[in-house]
């Protein structure tokens, strides 16, 4: 039994503009000690996901509307609050992208590696500020009792995110979310966290969730990629395959709209025209199909599910069902995915049906 | 590698949308919005009753504000007198609607004498900055440091009685905050990238200000003027209250007129019900609106 | 933190000394003939000559400034105008009165407006936001004077349960000493007129604090809700904490902070509103007897008066600031 099921969740948030569908039918598996990487544009729901099996929506416009989330073989959306609270910070932990908003200004890191220790064991302040020197230590903070005497604005930025997640490792939990842990610090310190990341989950066996718009900073660190896009995750692969063949015409954007360190002269760079839907309404073909170059007639009007990938001997599986996936009517051709673009002979991307022009143009143009 | 490219996500389009607002008109577009704003209509109802009652008081009043009728005093309301009779036996309906005539009059223009003090001063200090700035706040910290129904009555106090130290007295008391929000703005945008863009192409610094900074700054300046309208109305009250409203006693001032309802509560308490009732809804009415302009300008700020 | 206090001190010497030149121009510097304007119909040649003595006035104008902030600093603060008795013999039987009422109502204020605020936060957008909302609306549209006057009609008049006139029953002829009648009643162990000091306090307090109540539960709400929205909010509700421990330790110990700035900066309207409130329910302070002082153009008092309630509001604020910035380790540690 997987670490972590999450089945068909959907998510939406009731606003004053309307239903924001931020996930809609979102399902993957997770293994005790595996780590998955989530990726996708910023906004395509990677957080909100995250936030909903926590069940730490923003309240009250955020709703879980549909799904599963079955953790440990507890459904936590059936769990009552209280004991919600027990699973939190003890069994799944989370780092946000933020340090410098994520630590509460006035209060001090002892107080706050404390109070969560204290949450969940009955121990003694005194063997909670222990645990909290340890745990400052093992994330690399030099003169841990000194600093627990700190407030949050008298660290760097990387420093916090060492407490965030000296924080979040307080209580061994089994699975840890960090929510592009990395984003909002220098790049020279990025390659120290997600080292400091990566080496305390493995020793600890966490099982980690790692969002980011970065596909490089999942590259190194996972397991397995799911691509996400406006709520939906179109491709899920094991790291290599995802890399080796990306089979999803979003995923080839965006593998071919960045430069790579290894670019190559005969790669062109090919930046993904458009932006993403709005998600106001619930699309009716497929979410990508106003930015496809590979689309067909019917992604107009269908929205194909998740399917795996007919790859022949090359498909790396690490389990005993096919483990890449897409969701795509026209997958590109592996000639295709190394193009960036349809090299079939005489190919056009079918036009949008009429009557949907006018909708896609208003929606380019933003709402009123 | 980062996905993160401008133009292709969620962020970047925020933005543009609120250009594109801001390019189909900001007052009409803010007008439509305070329309949709319960609270803000609200507002807007009741103090079109109040200016449509001050200009319109003549033609409704069923008597004149000085009209005495001997016999008839402190009489509850009836069918002949809507809000009953004070001591003079004079109509209080008649005298509730001039009385709004008087509070608006007053009102508006101590509010509009504060508006250009204060937005002069703003104007300097954020403008010129260094010295003339430092000495100018000084100044409004005086203001502020003196409660301000307390400045308005030493105002008079120093002045002597009158309808022109009246106003002047509530309208020095608001100077401050004018200023301080006009030099707020100023200064806020004088760090923004349009106004930096217009001195990079040489516009002269007096031209920077008018063209540019005042048109961005009227907006709070509004929304201020009309919370404040709902606090000078309820100032001028409070100094008639006290003995120190328009110089002469017979004068329809809201708050003159409560000097007796205190003496006679227990007799004619309705002059307190009626006196107090029209403050009240107009001061109301200018805090509404003034909230739901304040929300229907700035489309950030979304409850 | 030593360094930002003695900054915020210094801040307030030129507000200090333009206050002076103010309240030395109110006197000093009368439109038109001082005689005329502060002796009005009591003016004779002997009692202008007097005044003019008295005030200086026939010294040069910045002789008489200086004589004027000499005896500021000598603790002088001038005498009646009218009977020439000094301004702290008055002052000090009436401050007490004051006092008690200023605060009742910022207690008063405090203690319904923070709840209310927090209510109306935790159920953002609901119906009891709405209602509180409303209730704060009114707050601050209704004159003190009205709200007071209602107030009287209500329990005083018609219903009869609170006395309306006055800091104390009359009758009982109770000698105070130190014009804080709470403390007096107390000291003198008449816990009967104790209670009987309190239910005078009650309608008076309420009136003079509905304004500061209003907009403190409003900040309130902004302030709470504001904070909520933070990352370490949602970073205390991922550590698995306890509602009620993110609520009164995340949420509120940040919310504090401009609500301490917002009940300092009420110390002002409640002064000036005492004012009014004295005036309704004849209640013997200060307020009242400025505008006593008025109509008697006995403006040293007046002058006097506004100083010290200007100084009371720049060392109440003064106080909040340092408060302010012992509460906020951003300020504390640097
Ligand atoms: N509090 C909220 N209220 C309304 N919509 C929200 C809220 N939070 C997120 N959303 C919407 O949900 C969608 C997914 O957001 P999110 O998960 O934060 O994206 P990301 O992939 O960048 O983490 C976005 O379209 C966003 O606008
Ligand atoms: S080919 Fe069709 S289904 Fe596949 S991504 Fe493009 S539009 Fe969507
Ligand atoms: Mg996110």
């Amino acid at each position: 039994m997987s670490l972590l099921d999450v089945r068909d969740l959907i998510v939406r948030f009731r606003t004053a503009d309307g239903t924001i569908h931020a996930v809609n039918g979102v399902s993957f598996e997770l293994e005790a000690g595996e780590t998955l990487g989530l990726v996708g544009e910023s906004g395509c729901g990677k957080s909100v996901t995250n936030l909903a099996l926590m069940r730490l929506l923003p309240k009250p416009a955020g709703r879980i509307e549909g799904g599963q989330v079955i953790f440990d073989g507890l459904d936590l959306l059936t769990l009552s609050e209280a004991e919600m609270r027990d699973l939190r910070g003890k069994e799944i932990a989370m780092i946000f992208q933020d340090p410098m908003t994520s630590l509460n200004p006035v209060l001090t890191i002892e107080e706050q590696l404390v109070e969560t220790i204290r949450a969940h064991r009955r121990v003694s302040k005194a063997d909670a500020r222990r645990r909290a020197i340890a745990l400052l230590e093992m994330v690399g903070i030099p003169t841990p009792e000194i600093r627990l005497r700190s407030f949050p604005h008298q660290f760097s930025g990387g420093m916090r995110q060492r407490v965030m997640i000296a924080m979040a490792l307080a209580l061994e939990p089994k699975l840890l979310v960090a929510d592009e842990p990395t984003t909002a610090l220098d790049v020279t310190i990025q390659a120290q966290v997600l080292d400091l990341l990566g080496r305390l989950t493995t020793e600890g066996g966490t099982a980690l969730i790692l969002i980011t718009h970065d596909l490089g900073v999942v590259a190194g660190m996972t397991q397995r990629i799911n691509v996400m896009y406006a709520g939906y995750i179109v491709e899920t692969a094991p790291t290599p395959e995802l890399f080796g063949h990306p089979s999803h015409p979003y995923t080839v954007g965006l593998l071919h709209s960045i430069p790579k360190v290894t670019q190559r002269d005969d790669e062109e760079l090919i930046p993904i025209e458009g932006r993403p839907p709005d998600m106001r309404q619930a699309p009716v073909g497929c979410p990508f199909a106003s930015r496809c170059t590979w689309r067909l007639e019917v992604c107009w009007t269908d929205n194909p599910s998740l399917r795996p990938v007919q790859a022949g001997a090359r498909l790396v599986t690490t389990g005993p069902e096919a483990t890449h996936q897409i969701a795509c009517h026209n997958p590109p051709t592996a000639e295709e995915a190394t193009a960036g673009r349809p090299v079939r002979p005489g190919f056009r991307p079918a036009p949008a049906p009429a009557g949907r022009m006018d909708e896609l143009v208003l929606l380019a143009e933003g709402p009123a | 590698m980062s996905l993160e490219t401008p133009g292709v996500t969620a962020v970047a389009a925020a933005p543009r949308r609120a250009e594109e607002r801001v390019s189909r008109g900001l007052w009409s577009d803010a007008f439509s919005r305070l329309l949709r704003n319960r609270p803000a209509l609200v507002g807007l109802i009741c103090i079109t009753a109040f200016i449509g009652v001050a200009i319109l008081a003549p033609v409704i009043a069923p008597y004149g504000p000085y009209e005495q009728r001997t016999g008839g005093r402190l009489e509850a309301p009836s069918a002949a007198h809507l809000f009953g009779t004070d001591l003079l036996g004079r109509d209080m309906f008649s005298r509730v609607l001039y009385g709004a005539q008087i509070s608006l009059q007053v009102g508006v223009i101590a509010v509009l004498m504060a508006l250009v003090m204060g937005g002069l001063i703003g104007a300097l200090a954020g403008g010129l900055g260094g010295w003339v700035d430092s000495v100018l706040m000084r100044v409004t910290d005086v203001l502020l440091a003196i409660p301000g129904i307390l400045l308005a009555i030493g105002i008079i106090a120093w002045l002597d009685r009158g309808m022109l130290q009246l106003m002047l007295a509530i309208a020095v008391t608001y100077v401050p905050i004018f200023a301080r929000l006009l030099r707020g703005s100023i200064l806020a945008l004088r760090e923004s990238d349009y106004v930096i863009a217009a001195g990079a192409v040489g516009a002269s610094r007096l031209r920077l200000l008018v063209r540019h900074m005042l048109p961005n700054a009227l907006t709070p300046l509004i929304v201020q003027a009309t919370l404040i309208l709902a606090t000078a109305i309820i100032d001028i009250a409070g100094l008639g209250f006290l003995g120190l409203g328009p110089p002469d006693p017979r004068t329809p001032e809201w708050g003159t007129m409560l000097v007796d309802a205190r003496r006679f509560l227990q007799t004619a308490p309705h002059i307190v019900f009626f006196v107090g009732g029209a403050i009240v809804v107009s001061a109301i009415g200018f805090n509404l609106l003034g909230d739901g302009l304040r929300e229907s300008l700035d489309p950030r700020l979304k409850r | 933190m030593l360094k930002y206090i003695v900054r915020r001190l210094l801040a307030t010497i030129p507000v200090l000394l333009g206050l002076s030149i103010v309240l030395f121009a109110f006197v000093h510097l009368l439109p038109g003939d001082p005689c005329t304007a502060i002796l009005g119909q009591r003016q004779t040649p002997a009692a202008c000559a007097r005044l003019r003595e008295n005030l200086g006035l026939n010294d040069p104008l910045y002789v008489q400034y200086l004589d004027y902030i000499g005896g500021l600093l000598r603790g002088d603060f001038g005498a009646s105008v009218i009977n020439s008795k000094p301004f702290f013999d008055e002052f000090s039987v009436r401050f007490p009165g004051t006092v008690e009422l200023t605060v009742a109502a910022l207690i008063f204020a405090v203690g319904v407006g923070i709840p209310l605020g927090r209510l109306a936060a935790r159920h953002a957008q609901g119906w009891i936001d709405g209602l509180v909302t409303a209730i704060s609306l009114f707050g601050i549209s209704i004159p003190v004077f009205v709200l007071g006057l209602v107030l009287v009609l209500i329990f005083g008049v018609t219903l009869g349960w609170l006395p309306t006139q006055g800091r104390i029953e009359a009758r009982a002829g109770f000698e105070p000493t130190t014009n804080f009648l709470l403390l007096d009643t107390a000291l003198a162990g008449r816990w009967d007129l104790f209670v009987d000091v309190l239910r005078h306090l009650i309608l008076p307090a309420i009136a003079l604090g509905s304004i500061p109540l209003a907009i403190i539960a409003r900040i309130t709400r902004a302030s709470v809700i504001e904070v909520s929205n933070e990352d370490y909010v949602r970073t205390a509700r991922a550590k698995g904490l306890t509602e009620r421990r993110v609520d009164d330790r995340h949420i509120m110990r940040n919310a504090w902070l401009p609500v301490t700035t917002v009940v300092g900066l009420q110390v002002g309207g409640l002064l000036g509103g005492a004012v009014l409130t004295e005036t309704v329910f004849g209640w013997n302070g200060v307020g009242r007897w400025v505008v006593d002082a008025i109509g008697n153009r006995d403006l040293t008092i007046v002058q006097s008066t506004i100083l010290v309630f200007a100084l009371i509001f720049l060392i109440v604020n003064l106080i909040v600031d340092v408060g302010y910035a012992f509460l906020n380790p951003r300020i504390r540690y640097s």
